[in-house]
């Protein structure tokens, strides 16, 4: 099984440069299905109660490992998920004031609906994984040009917030792509999971 | 992407017209509206509906995944393909 496999630890070589510009290199697919196949056996192993939050969630930091820390969206959910992981009290405290101060954009659907004004903090320590980002409010268009729908599409791209608008349109190319290939991965396993 | 905001105060209008204008050729519909020169609030607003749609198809499929993964038969001929592909 050649496809996923030959060198699992090291990344298959993924093609560099291929296409058109810088922005065009991509997690390979490889990649994506071996950290999100480890982690859907991880959650297999684990519990069964709230799966889907879980593969839910280890979805999107299996794509953010695939796609490495080049890219500031993929550091942004490598940082999220490094702070859901930290469980205890304190360090989720930590955690929180951590997310505060890189200032990413709220994440995608991972912790939750995006509840405006919530502060974070006290409150979110109950509930177990939920610790809530709390959303900045939203920046002034950074650039003179900049069109104030670019607002929205910070607060969608991880780590969105902190960014020039001319690195926030590089990034999210780069994560439309990834996210569309972890769809079809999911898309592709959802199937061949229901045809046995 | 060579020049960035590096060397100069303000980025230039066609860098950002070339980024958009890849974005379009991200979004599903590809639809080239009048001169190639959509709106570049709608081309936005495009791709932030896309990038919840897909958003929403990821939960949904986590959802399909973790009820095929209660029933998932274990000793099943996919799930040895999977656990040799994890193994070796």
């Amino acid at each position: 099984m050649d496809a996923k496999g030959a060198p699992l630890p090291t990344p298959p070589s993924p093609n560099p440069s291929s296409g058109s510009a810088s922005g065009a290199i991509d997690a390979p697919k490889p990649m994506l299905a071996f950290h999100f196949l480890r982690a859907l056996s991880r959650v297999h192993a684990g519990p069964a109660r709230r799966r889907t939050r879980t593969i839910s969630r280890a979805a999107y930091s299996s794509m953010a490992r695939a796609a490495g820390p080049r890219r500031a969206w993929s550091r942004a959910l490598l940082r999220q998920a490094q702070a859901r992981r930290s469980t205890t009290l304190a360090s989720r405290r930590a955690a929180v004031l951590v997310r505060r101060r890189v200032a990413a954009g709220p994440a995608p659907p991972l912790a939750l609906p995006r509840l405006t004004g919530r502060s974070s903090g006290s409150s979110g320590e109950t509930s177990a994984a939920r610790a809530p980002l709390l959303p900045p409010p939203p920046p002034a268009p950074r650039q003179a040009g900049e069109p104030a729908r670019s607002d929205a599409l910070r607060r969608l791209v991880p780590g969105g917030a902190g960014m020039e608008y001319c690195s926030l349109l590089e990034e999210t190319a780069d994560y439309v792509r990834c996210l569309r290939a972890q769809v079809q991965l999911m898309q592709g396993l959802a199937d061949l999971f229901s045809c046995q | 992407m060579s020049s960035r905001r590096s060397s100069r105060g303000a980025i230039s209008e066609e860098e950002i017209n070339e980024l958009i204008s890849k974005l379009q050729s991200l979004l599903p519909n590809a639809r080239r509206r009048g001169s190639g020169q959509a709106s570049t609030t709608k081309l936005l607003k495009e791709t932030c509906s896309y990038i919840k749609s897909l958003h929403r198809e990821v939960d949904d499929l986590s959802d399909r995944l973790s009820d095929l993964m209660s029933t998932m038969d274990h000793n099943s001929a996919g799930a040895e393909i999977i656990r040799s592909i994890l193994r070796s």
